[in-house]
C-alpha cells in the first residue's frame, strides 16, 4: 500500500521523519517521503501523483495546528482524494494540551487518525488495524 | 581542435543580428524585406566569405519560440516539472491545464506547437480518460508527447494519434527526470527554428548545427567566472527585442526541484524593447511604482511616445525593473527567486551597448529599496562584448 509522508510547514525536525520512513518500509508499505518543510498542497499533490491510499503527516514543532485548519477546504478541491486515509502525529500543539482536547479537534479538521505524542510503533499498529477494518 | 579565434559566430535575433570574429563584433538591424541569408550576406558578405563552412557557428532566437500546452495532474509535480523542462528547452509560450478541471478550461484557438501530457509515477494507473480525449479532439496542435506514468501509456497510445511516448519525467521518489523530454523539445525547437524563419538557408554557409540562443547562453553559465567577476548566486538578464530572458542559479529557488542543471531560465514573452515595446509600456503603466521610477529617472510618461536614445534607455531600465518585480513577491511568474540572496546581476545583449553601468545600478538599487525595502546591492556585471554568447557557442561545439 502506498503512503505519502512528510513534516508539515516550516518544521525541520527530521529524526522522526526518517524513522517513520524506515518503520513504514519495514511494515511493507511503499513510502513516498516528502521530508521536512512540506506544504499541504504538496502532500495532496503527491497523493495524486502516486495514487497513495494513505497520507501520514508529522508535526514536531506544533505548527500543524495552524495548517490543519486548511485541510478540509484544500482537500475538497481535489476530485480524486475522497478515499485518502488521513493520519497525523507528533507534537500537535504548541505548548501543552491533553489528547482529549486535541484529538477531536483534529478529527474535525479532517483527519481519520490522530496521534498526539504517541509512540510511533503504537501509532502504526493502530493504523494497520484501522486499514484492516476499513477493508472488511 | 581549432582555436576559438578562427571561428565566425552569428546570432540571429528578432531585431538584430550579430556577427562576431576574433577581433570584432558587428551588430546590424535586420531588414525584414529580405531573406535572412540575403540580409546577412549583403551586410557582412565579405567577412563570411573569409571563413570555411566548418568554422561558422550560428544560433537563433528569431522565431520567438514554440508554443506548448501542458496537461498535468498536479501543480507541485507534473505541471511544475514539465514547465521547468519546457522553459529550459527554449520554449517560452506555455499554457497549463490541471487535468482534474480540464472541462472548465477553454480550448485555445491558436495552433499549439506541442502538447505535453504528464502525470503519475510509473505505478500509477487510471489517471487519464475521456475528458482528456475530448479536450484533445477540440484542440489544434502539431505534436503531442506523453511523459507520465508508464502504466497509462499503452491506453493513451491506442487512442491518441501520433502520440510520442517518452520516459516519465517523474521518478519513483517524485523527483524530476529531465533529459528525455528536454531532448525531444530541444529538437522540436531546432526543427522549428529551421522551419519558421528562413533559417534553413543559413545551412548554405555553415556545416554546424544551428542552436537556439537561450540554450547556448544557459550552457555558458557554469563557466561564466572564467570571463567575469561573478559571485554565485547570480541572475543573468537578457533583454531582447521581443522577450526578456532571465537565467538564474538554482540556489535562488526554494522549490526542491532536483535537476542536473545548475541554472534555469525564465522567459517574459511580452517584455521586449522593440517588437513587444507596446506590451512593455502597458505592463509598466500597470505597475504602481513605475511613476515614481520615472520621476526618479527624471522623465515623464511622455517618454513613452518618444523615439530617442533616451527613450530606449528608459524602456530598458523599465524592463529590468519589471522583470525583477515579476520574480519577487508579485507571484506572477511561475517561480519566485530569493532576490535578497543574489550576489551578482549579469546583463547581456543589446542593453550593454545602450546603458551605462551606473544607469543599471541605479535601477537595481531603486528596485531593492522600493520593492524589497532593502539596501542589498548586488554587483552589476555587464557583458559588453557578448562574451557569454561567444563562450557558449564555441564551448558547445568546440
Ligand atoms: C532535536 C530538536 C531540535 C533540533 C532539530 C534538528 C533536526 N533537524 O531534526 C533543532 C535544534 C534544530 C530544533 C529546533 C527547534 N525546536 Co526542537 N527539538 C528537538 C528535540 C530536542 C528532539 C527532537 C527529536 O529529534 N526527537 C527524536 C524523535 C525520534 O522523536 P520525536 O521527534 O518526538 O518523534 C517521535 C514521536 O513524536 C512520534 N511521531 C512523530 N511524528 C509522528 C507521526 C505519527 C503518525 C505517529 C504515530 C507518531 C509520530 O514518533 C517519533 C518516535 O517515537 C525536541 C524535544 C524532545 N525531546 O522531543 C525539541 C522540540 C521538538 N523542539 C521544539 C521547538 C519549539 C523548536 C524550535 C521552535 C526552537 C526555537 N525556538 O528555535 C525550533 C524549530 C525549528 C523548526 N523550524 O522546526 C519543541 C516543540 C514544542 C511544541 N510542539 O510545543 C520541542 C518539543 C522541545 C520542547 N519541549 O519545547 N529542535
Amino acid at each position: 500500500m502506498k503512503v505519502v509522508t512528510g513534516v508539515v510547514g516550516n518544521d525541520i525536525h527530521v529524526v522522526a521523519n526518517r524513522l517513520i520512513e524506515l518503520s513504514l518500509n519495514a511494515r511493507g508499505f511503499e513510502v513516498f517521503n516528502l521530508g521536512v518543510n512540506t506544504y499541504l498542497e504538496e502532500f495532496f499533490d503527491a497523493a495524486v501523483e502516486t495514487g497513495a491510499e494513505i497520507l501520514l503527516i508529522s508535526s514536531l514543532n506544533g505548527e500543524a495546528e495552524g495548517w490543519s485548519r486548511e485541510v478540509k477546504l484544500l482537500k475538497s478541491k481535489y476530485k480524486t482524494l475522497d478515499n485518502l486515509v488521513m493520519v497525523i502525529g507528533g507534537n500537535l500543539v504548541v505548548g501543552t494540551a491533553s489528547a482529549e482536547t486535541i484529538v477531536p479537534k483534529y478529527k474535525k479538521y479532517g483527519f481519520d487518525l490522530v496521534f498526539h505524542q504517541v509512540d510511533l510503533n503504537t501509532g502504526l499498529d493502530t493504523l494497520e488495524e484501522y486499514l484492516k477494518e476499513r477493508n472488511n | 581542435m581549432k582555436e576559438v579565434n578562427e571561428k565566425l559566430l552569428i546570432d540571429v535575433g528578432s531585431t538584430y543580428f550579430k556577427v562576431s570574429t576574433a577581433s570584432s563584433i558587428e551588430q546590424h538591424l535586420r531588414d525584414f524585406n529580405k531573406d535572412i541569408l540575403d540580409d546577412l550576406t549583403y551586410k557582412c558578405g565579405e567577412i563570411i566569405h573569409g571563413y570555411d563552412k566548418d568554422d561558422i557557428y550560428i544560433c537563433s532566437s528569431a522565431n520567438g519560440g514554440l508554443s506548448t500546452l501542458i496537461i498535468g495532474i498536479t501543480n507541485s509535480f507534473s505541471l511544475k516539472y514539465a514547465t521547468n523542462i519546457a522553459f529550459n528547452s527554449g520554449i517560452n509560450i506555455i499554457d497549463k491545464v490541471l487535468y482534474q478541471n480540464i472541462e472548465d478550461y477553454s480550448v485555445p484557438s491558436d495552433l499549439i506547437d506541442v502538447v505535453i501530457v504528464v502525470g503519475g509515477i510509473n505505478s500509477s494507473s487510471n489517471i487519464f480518460g475521456e475528458p482528456l480525449f475530448s479536450y484533445l479532439e477540440k484542440l489544434n496542435y502539431s505534436n503531442i508527447v506523453y511523459v507520465g506514468s508508464e502504466e497509462e501509456a499503452p491506453r493513451l497510445q491506442a487512442t491518441i494519434q501520433n502520440l510520442v511516448v517518452l520516459p516519465n519525467v517523474i521518478d519513483n521518489k517524485l523527483h524530476i527526470i529531465e533529459e528525455h523530454l528536454k531532448e525531444y523539445l530541444t529538437n522540436l525547437y531546432q526543427l522549428d527554428i529551421v522551419g519558421k524563419e528562413d533559417i534553413k538557408n543559413l545551412y548554405t554557409i555553415t556545416s554546424n548545427q544551428i542552436y537556439p540562443t537561450p540554450y547556448i547562453v544557459n550552457k555558458t553559465l557554469p563557466f561564466i567566472d572564467t570571463k567575469f567577476a561573478v559571485v554565485n548566486p547570480f541572475i543573468l538578464i537578457d533583454i531582447g527585442g521581443a522577450t526578456t530572458d532571465i537565467h538564474y542559479s538554482k540556489d535562488l529557488v526554494d522549490e526542491n526541484i532536483v535537476t542536473v542543471n545548475e541554472y534555469d531560465r525564465l522567459v517574459f514573452k511580452k517584455l521586449g524593447v522593440y517588437k513587444s515595446k507596446e506590451s512593455l509600456i502597458f505592463t509598466a503603466k500597470n505597475n504602481e511604482f513605475v511613476y515614481e521610477l520615472l520621476t526618479y529617472l527624471k522623465v515623464t510618461e511622455n517618454i513613452f511616445e518618444e523615439q530617442s536614445e533616451k527613450a530606449l534607455k528608459v524602456l530598458m531600465q523599465l524592463a529590468i525593473f519589471l522583470v525583477l518585480c515579476k520574480m519577487s513577491h508579485y507571484k506572477q511568474a511561475y517561480i519566485n527567486l530569493k532576490l535578497l540572496s543574489i550576489n551578482s546581476i549579469v546583463l547581456t545583449g543589446g542593453i550593454t551597448k545602450v546603458l551605462a553601468d551606473t544607469e543599471v545600478e541605479d535601477i537595481i538599487s531603486f528596485f531593492y529599496k522600493k520593492i524589497l525595502n532593502s539596501s542589498h546591492n548586488p554587483s552589476v556585471v555587464m557583458d559588453h562584448d557578448y562574451d557569454i554568447w561567444t563562450l557558449g557557442i564555441t564551448n558547445n561545439k568546440g
